[in-house]
């Protein structure tokens, strides 16, 4: 019961959800509805881009918290590079090249340089934004161009065209995650390192592809995010890193790396940007959100601390019940010690 | 053994040597495997064994020396180059990824397509007459079945060497059994295997040929059954003529013993099961065995680090219940932990703050580092530590005075009772040769002592009496005469010792 609980994390968080919907529908009729779905996935869209880059390094059993200072500047190398007249698609390709390049420094300092991957984004996390301060001259970007924001506008069913490239983006983790062998090489250089390189894992380029692939995703929710706003302030995607992180573990990505699944980022960010908009329908002021995250993010935490508890205490048990298994242990030990009795 | 070159040899090692630093551990080992054959390597700790196999397994690269798996030259240390030649290291603790599937750990890093794998696998499983589940999580899996999985990655891979490094050392006799059907069943099909264990009944139950490795030199090879037991052990144990080392005993009369200090009555615990022994002032007790036999789990959880399952320990008269490491430093029964990275030093911290870190909990509540620092000189003075001042950082010094720091730290504690946990383990002879002298003096100022030591040598020249732990029990007592030969008899569970 207590491993089906633990291993079906996503699962869990999925009737919550609905445990939750059910709630909030009773309480304020008019909820649960097309429009706030709509509005649900396409606010959630720049968090779920940060989480799922997260999953992969953390999957990797790294982190990486400069990728809100990613957004931030590749965000500003998007608005610089369109409003000095470069075309939209090019702009959109030197922003994700940003981010591919500043995933790729961090990469590289940590795989194979050996710093931690700790201390090497948190030094990136205010490199990258004061490299971005730099470029802007500590001004907004403002009066960008009509296509930019026009890419998250309602095409229909309240799908903009960033919701579908996201969707996708998301599928295709799904499908390199779970379906490739070198999805497999993320998990397994997470859940032992040691036994990774034992079978030939390239261990190295793994955890750089890791760093690459989430400096990629930040400058795409840095695409998302001007869209969706419309200008790039200075404090462009701040703080978002933690919330990622936050959604991680509420997902079930355990930070000791190897395990975790993009079905479970994607409900988590689903169900931590659903909190958002329930308190509005609620009508329970805006600042009640972060208590309300926080608690909950703490409650399934615990929960989900004391089954793993549990269940290694269990397997130890099972280790060490090896040396109780009955007489025929202690035959060599008889036989020493009636030898010694005879002398 | 090494020149016939047999049409079915399947691994030949040629003249392997192999340093760290300036320590010599491999000089000049030649070994060959033929299909089919089951190979025991013995060796006492340190021999270099583990060496041999990592460098076979491409863990870790030789200083010279050829080493050639079905034909073809192993050309650069890389584990997955030794597994694409065929060789296949099944190590004593298996590489478990405990969070994803059996099926998964043993194919990760493999080409082939998932289906293909699968059906290779279950085909495996068939033919070895597991039952495995392969879709369950591996963090799951018994210790038994993780080497399973562990050898069946090297069947998947096509080995046609594996090495099986001490494996049943964690099994029931059961699972042994079972495991040796299953290597006579590779041998049947054409594997290689090197064996290596410390158990004798069980090299002479499933092995065809031995090698003895003894001080990075193999002492003794061939068939096995050009050897009886007797010969085996003395080429493994025989005393080596120590580089200016004290070989006399430590000179004590027994009159100095004194009255009991410690009476453990039917301790059970993780990894061991009734173990009874006393230990009396002035006394030094071996407690020797070897490795895996359960001696650090048994001081650990004397120490208060592990749950009890049953049995009682005498203090001093009274029994000590509920014991923490808090606790029994208090009452001064002190221990000294095998691992000094890892559970004894703070390395980073300064020297004194090392020594008094026992103490922490009585010093006041601002510090006196003058007074911290005094203790320590006073030890460095009387233990001859080498460093450059009481500030120095634990991790810039030697293995030897790394553990004269820990022994200070233990002696801060002013024990009653102290616990060696291999006190020599990575040490250079001429400290060791000062922590023997240490441990010596202590007994004669009327410490109780209990000296855990996988090093026989050690043992004979230090205690006035041995327990022997084997296989996570009481291998017997030895009172006079305390030979290495006789220690090593009860720890290997030698069947020899039926006639001895």
């Amino acid at each position: 019961m207590l491993d089906l609980f633990a291993r079906n994390r996503v699962a869990t968080l999925i009737v919550v959800l609905a445990v939750a919907y059910a709630a909030i529908g009773a309480a304020a009729p008019g909820y649960l509805s097309g429009t706030t779905a709509s509005v649900v996935v396409s606010s959630s869209l720049v968090l779920m881009l940060i989480s799922l880059g997260t999953m992969i390094v953390i999957l990797t059993r790294n982190i990486d918290v400069s990728s809100g200072s990613v957004l931030g500047l590749s965000a500003a190398v998007l608005g610089l590079s369109l409003n000095a007249g470069v075309s939209l698609p090019l702009a959109i390709v030197f922003c994700l090249a940003t981010g591919g390049l500043a995933g790729a420094f961090n990469g590289l300092m940590v795989a194979y340089l050996g710093i931690p991957s700790i201390v090497a984004t948190l030094g990136t996390l205010g490199l990258y934004r004061g490299i971005m301060l730099v470029l802007t001259g500590g001004r907004w970007i403002e009066d960008l161009p009509q296509g930019l924001k026009a890419l998250a506008a309602n095409l229909g069913f309240g799908f903009s065209a960033l919701t579908i490239v996201v969707l996708a983006l998301v599928i295709l983790a799904w499908i390199v995650l779970r379906k490739t062998r070198f999805g497999r090489y993320f998990y397994a250089v997470g859940d032992n390192r040691a036994a990774a390189h034992h079978l030939g894992v390239p261990v190295k380029r793994v955890q750089f592809t890791a760093f690459v692939a989430t400096g990629v995703c930040a400058a795409l929710a840095g695409v998302v995010f001007s869209a969706q706003i419309g200008f790039i302030p200075n404090q462009a995607g701040s703080g978002i890193e933690l919330k990622a992180i936050a959604v991680n573990v509420l997902g079930g990505v355990s930070l000791l790396g190897g395990t975790g699944s993009v079905a479970g980022v994607f409900a988590a960010v689903i169900f931590i940007t659903s909190i958002d908009s329930a308190l509005v329908f609620l009508k329970i002021p805006a600042y009640w959100n972060d208590f309300i995250a926080g608690a909950i993010l703490l409650s399934v935490l615990l929960l989900d601390g004391r089954i793993r508890q549990i269940i290694d205490r269990r397997i130890r048990a099972r280790r060490y019940a090896v040396h109780d298994r009955g007489p025929t242990q202690s035959a060599e030990a008889t036989m020493a010690r009636t030898l010694e009795a005879g002398r | 053994m090494t020149g016939s070159p047999a049409a079915g040899r399947v691994a030949k090692l040629t003249d392997i040597w192999k340093s760290y630093g300036a320590v010599p551990v491999l000089k000049g080992v030649s070994l060959a495997l033929q299909a089919g054959e089951v190979h025991a390597l013995l060796g006492g700790n340190g021999a270099g064994k583990s060496s041999l196999m990592k460098i076979m397994s491409g863990v870790i690269q030789a200083n010279s020396g050829a080493i050639e798996i079905n034909g073809r030259a192993l050309a650069h240390a890389s584990p997955a180059h030794a597994q694409d030649l065929g060789l296949y290291l099944v190590p004593q603790e298996a590489h478990i990824l405990p969070n994803q599937s059996v099926l998964e750990n043993i194919c990760l890093g493999l080409a082939a397509s998932p289906r293909v794998l699968r059906s290779r696998v279950e085909q495996l499983v068939a033919e070895l007459s597991v039952s495995l589940d392969l879709d369950a999580q591996a963090a799951a899996l018994e210790i038994a079945e993780r080497q399973i999985v562990e050898i069946l990655r090297g069947l998947v891979r096509d080995a046609r060497v594996l090495i099986l490094d001490e494996p049943t050392s964690a099994l029931t006799p059961f699972e042994t059994n079972a495991l040796f059907q299953r290597v006579r069943m590779l041998q049947a099909q054409g594997v290689g295997i090197f064996f290596i264990s410390h158990k004798l009944r069980e090299i002479r139950e499933i092995c065809g040929t031995i090698s003895v490795l003894r001080d990075g030199v193999i002492v003794l090879s061939g068939s096995l059954d050009n050897y009886s037991d007797a010969e085996i052990i003395d080429a493994m144990s025989r005393v080596q003529i120590a580089e200016g080392s004290g070989k006399e005993r430590g000179g004590r009369k027994v009159s100095q013993i004194g009255k009991p200090r410690l009476s453990v009555r039917g301790l059970s615990g993780e990894g061991f099961r009734n173990i009874s022994l006393d230990v009396r002032a002035g006394e030094i007790l071996g407690l020797a065995g070897v490795v895996g036999a359960g001696r650090t789990e048994f001081a650990e959880t004397l120490f208060g680090l592990r749950p009890q399952t049953a049995g009682s320990v005498i203090f001093d008269g009274a029994e000590l219940t509920k014991r923490s490491p808090r606790l029994c430093i208090d009452r001064g029964l002190v221990y000294l932990p095998e691992d000094r990275q890892q559970h004894g030093l703070f390395l980073e911290a300064p020297l004194f703050w090392n020594v008094s870190s026992y103490l922490v909990h009585r010093l006041p509540f601002f510090l006196r580092p003058g007074s911290e620092r005094k203790v320590f000189d006073e030890f460095r003075a009387s233990m001859g530590i080498k460093c450059t001042g009481p500030g120095q950082e634990a991790r810039g010094l030697s293995g030897g005075n790394q553990q004269k720091v820990l022994l200070a730290k233990c002696l801060s504690a002013r024990p009653k009772v102290l616990i060696l946990d291999e006190p020599t383990r990575g040490v250079d002879v001429a400290a060791r040769n000062d922590i023997y002298e240490l441990i010596r003096k202590l007994a004669a100022d009327g410490v109780a002592i209990i000296l855990i030591s996988s090093d026989f040598d050690e043992i004979e020249q230090l205690a006035d009496r041995v327990e022997v732990m084997a296989f996570g029990q009481s291998g017997g007592e030895i009172t006079e005469n305390i030979s290495v030969d006789a220690i090593a008899r009860l720890a290997f569970g030698a069947s020899e010792a039926r006639h001895a």
